[in-house]
């Protein structure tokens, strides 16, 4: 029985984890049809902002954590006007931004590497002790993650149902063109979901480096299996996609306890291909109709 | 009559096409236009110049003395001019209010959206029943209505719809055609795009022929239905 | 029709390449134009894949680290000659890519990106991740996978038994012959049948199907075919070093590689080549400022995608295009 305690406090908190630097990714590819293969490198960033605002200029842990999203909201914006707007009409688009986001990632993160260096740090936001149930052991900081997670998702649904701005995302993400014709400026929309999703992989870096520490490249794994989960739940799918989170959290958590860490990866991977032979447009996605 | 559209040498295409080839156009205030011609000959390449989404090669576009050449799309809204574009394209995942609701996003019309609402809902009342239901349910004919509406809901000074007969049923077609009568009479300016010049005949104050990117004839609907030797040439019917 | 002329071209610059080492003898200067030949190969079948077939495949430094490793394991386990080993490591590559090619390709665009990324990357952590010894040689515990360490002394071509000191001039041309080779190949693909496949499909992708070509069987079959010489080349890079480690997956590699393809051109004949020879000699000369290599390299990929989305070939022949629309003929 504590077992399976331990299993679900740690799989909701590995999902909501998860969910956090999904949906920022998520959310730029549904708007744009962007592969933002710079994410990863703007968790790192926000991990390091954080630690630096924190450690180095003894600013308060809230202070850090929104230097950090302001931070990663301006590089997000730096990326859009610099690489995306400059394509956004040419035909290979996707290819293009693709390739281009690896290189701005690869810069981002050696610069945090010439900055700081190699050695892992300690990320200074983390909140000490824990929650004792009977035998059942669950940090504090686990518990933080799990209420920034859920604190995000109830923001961000409110944004997008229920603000203009989020109606305007929503309309571009439909249908680009029908947006445009009810005089919704989409390059400003863009702008502001690339600023919105650099805040988000802020947040999001903060939280991955608390758990583990910083590196220069601990964003890869993470945006790995964001990228995995966008894809488990149809690419530009929010609300699929913190669904996925969580379940493929769970997964990974009851995987790990099962088989150990080593296979957990591999066996997750061989689900989402299983998945996606079955389904090859993500379970929630919709199958994209082409008219020739 | 007071010139409303004014279109001047308009010339635009794509790639190294040129679709449009100076095109020249007044359209008065109030009444229903309508602009015929074969499909390919660049009908819609028209619309989408005049609404901004593609670039003019050279020429001007003007809405009552207020010239909108190389404007966005986004400030050409603004202007006035709402183009509801072929295919109705809505907003898939939203509901039929939403996509209604949509219309109205500019501040100046999302002021008054409460009562375009009354109007578009008293004018379709179709929408009214389907208010919640998801764009993508519905079924060619409403989502053409949710299209005509959702322009509607802009309050726009001219209401530009591209072929809004694609694709429906003849019984259907009339209803629409139907709508389209009722709002010209009520004095929007509208300026309709369609293939078949019968459609149109008894309803336009003016009809314009456009063939390979020119205009070729312009005058009242009688007239050009009085003249058969015009329909055989262009249009082959 | 202009197969002939790609021919010429490539057999002129081999010729030259060919006199190199009578010119310049030195071994390092001989032994980067090898390690140029290897990604010569690996970038020339990767524009096939990327350029041509339009898969957005990310696993291609993972095929050729399966032929690397492939070479390292048949010759440290089984003591299997290298000349027999290589082309059976590039066999062994194929059918990898064959499997990775049913599970990716019947997405499209970015889906297919992801997954072959997730694929190198597990492979990656399962043999990094591997520390349960498979045996015990005396230098100590050996995973199934070699583990972090990677395999070294799985045997060689004999040709330092052959050549003594001037052994790298003999992987020099072995090199320069692969290349060929690949090229050839790549030629073959590009201007014969498939090539014409594809541009079909890009072109009229409705029209193409409806005549029976299929994207997805034409792309495995490039996919699959392709990674044979990326699995040579890997295994000729085992050889050429008499090392495999996972440092074969990293990402800087996958870097360098991709930008030679944009800065050269994405989907042009010879492109890639030129894009490899640019990008190693920038590296060259980079080589001071080694601490900024890495982010002189995401300056140069950003870079050229956002201003010459063509590359340097691309947008030559651009170019040359318009300036013979200009002048009427």
């Amino acid at each position: 029985m504590d077992v399976i305690v331990q299993i679900l406090a740690s799989g909701l908190t590995m999902g909501a984890m998860y969910a956090i630097s999904t949906i920022g990714l998520a959310l730029v590819y549904g708007s744009l049809n962007m592969l933002n293969m710079s994410h990863g490198a703007l968790l790192a960033l926000g991990g390091y902002i954080c630690y630096f605002a924190m450690s180095h200029l003894g600013l308060h842990p809230v202070l850090g954590l929104i230097a950090a999203m302001l931070v990663c909201g301006l590089v997000g914006l730096g990326i859009y006007y610099v690489a995306a707007q400059p394509m956004l009409r040419s035909a290979n688009f996707e290819t293009q931004i693709f390739i281009a986001t690896i290189g701005i990632g690869a810069i981002i993160e050696n610069v945090i590497l010439r900055l700081f260096g190699p050695q892992p740090t300690a990320q200074p936001l983390n909140l000490p002790g824990a929650l004792v149930i009977g035998t059942v052991h669950i940090p504090n900081q686990n518990l933080l993650i799990l209420g920034v997670a859920l604190g995000l998702m109830a923001a961000l649904a409110y944004l997008l149902q229920r603000t203009r701005l989020g109606r305007a995302i929503r309309a571009t993400a439909q249908n680009r063109e029908a947006a445009q014709l009810m005089g919704v400026r989409v390059g400003v929309v863009y702008a502001q979901v690339l600023a919105l999703s650099g805040g988000l992989a802020a947040i999001s870096g903060v939280m991955v480096s608390s758990l583990s520490s910083l590196l220069p490249n601990m964003g890869g794994d993470p945006m790995l299996k964001a990228f995995i989960i966008c894809v488990v739940a149809g690419l530009g799918n929010v609300y699929g996609a913190v669904a996925a989170a969580i379940v493929l959290g769970l997964l990974e958590a009851f995987a790990q306890y099962m088989l150990g860490v080593r296979y957990s990866f591999a066996i997750l991977l061989l689900l989402v291909i299983a998945v996606l032979i079955w389904r090859p447009y993500g379970l929630f996605g919709r199958r994209q109709v082409v008219r020739l | 009559m007071s010139a409303l559209l004014t279109l001047q040498n308009v010339t635009a295409g794509y790639g190294s096409q040129t679709v449009l080839r100076e095109i020249s156009l007044t359209i008065a205030e109030g009444g229903l236009t309508a602009i015929i011609g074969p499909n390919g000959h660049g009908k819609t390449t028209l619309l989408r110049a005049i609404s901004g989404l593609l670039p003019l090669r050279a020429g001007s576009i003007s809405l009552g003395g207020l010239n909108l050449t190389g404007l966005r799309p986004d400030e050409i809204v603004a202007a006035g001019i709402i183009h509801v574009p072929q295919g109705d394209m809505l907003f898939p995942e939203m509901t039929v209010i939403e996509n209604l609701l949509m219309g109205a996003y500019l501040p100046e019309a999302a002021a008054e959206s409460a009562m375009r609402l009354e109007q578009v809902f008293a004018l379709l009342p179709k929408l009214k029943e389907r208010r919640n239901q998801v764009a993508s349910t519905l079924s060619g004919g409403e989502r053409r209505m949710v299209g005509i509406g959702r322009g509607l809901m802009g309050g726009g000074r001219l209401l530009m719809l591209d072929e809004p007969s694609l694709g429906l049923a003849p019984i259907v077609i009339d209803q629409i055609y139907d709508v389209i009568g009722e709002l010209a009479a009520a004095g929007q300016s509208i300026l309709v795009v369609e293939e078949n010049a019968a459609r149109v005949a008894d309803k336009a104050s003016l009809i314009t022929l456009l063939d390979n990117g020119h205009l070729v004839w312009t005058g009242q609907g009688a007239e050009l239905m009085a003249r058969p030797e015009i329909l055989e040439t262009y249009l082959g019917a | 029709m202009t197969i002939r002329r790609d021919l010429l071209i490539g057999l002129g610059l081999a010729l030259l390449v060919a006199l190199l080492p009578a010119v310049i003898g030195m071994r390092y200067v001989l032994t980067q134009a090898t390690l140029f030949f290897i990604w010569g190969i690996v970038v020339l079948q990767w524009n096939l894949v990327l350029g041509i077939g339009g898969i957005f495949s990310l696993a291609q430094m993972a095929l050729f680290a399966v032929g690397a490793y492939a070479t390292a394991m048949l010759g440290y386990y089984f003591a299997m000659p290298m000349v027999l080993a290589m082309p059976l490591a590039a066999l062994i590559t194929v059918v990898v890519s064959t499997l990775v090619g049913l599970a990716c390709l019947r997405l499209k665009g970015p889906y297919v990106a992801l997954l072959t990324l997730a694929v190198a990357q597990v492979l990656y952590l399962l043999i990094v991740n591997d520390t349960e010894c498979f045996t015990n040689p005396s230098s100590g515990c050996m995973p199934l996978f070699g583990g972090v360490r990677g395999f070294t002394r799985f045997g060689d071509l004999g040709f330092r038994d052959l050549f003594g000191a001037k052994w790298y001039v003999a992987n020099y041309y072995l090199g320069l012959v692969l290349l060929c080779l690949a090229a050839a190949f790549s030629i073959a693909i590009i201007r014969g049948p498939m090539g014409l496949a594809f541009q079909a499909l890009r072109d009229n992708p409705g029209c193409a199907m409806a005549r029976g070509v299929s994207r997805f069987k034409y792309q495995l079959w490039i996919f699959a075919l392709s990674a044979f010489f990326t699995g040579l080349a890997g295994s000729f890079y085992a050889v050429h070093f008499a090392a495999v480690g996972p440092t074969a997956f990293s990402i800087t590699t996958l870097l360098f590689l991709l930008s030679m393809i944009v800065v050269g051109g994405i989907g042009t004949v010879w492109g890639p080549l030129l894009g490899a020879l640019l990008l190693m000699l920038a590296d060259e000369t980079m080589r001071e400022f080694g601490d900024w290599r890495d982010i002189g390299l995401g300056v140069i990929l950003a870079g050229f995608v956002i201003l010459l989305p063509k590359g340097v070939l691309g947008s030559l022949q651009g170019l040359v295009q318009r300036l013979r629309r200009a002048r009427p003929s």
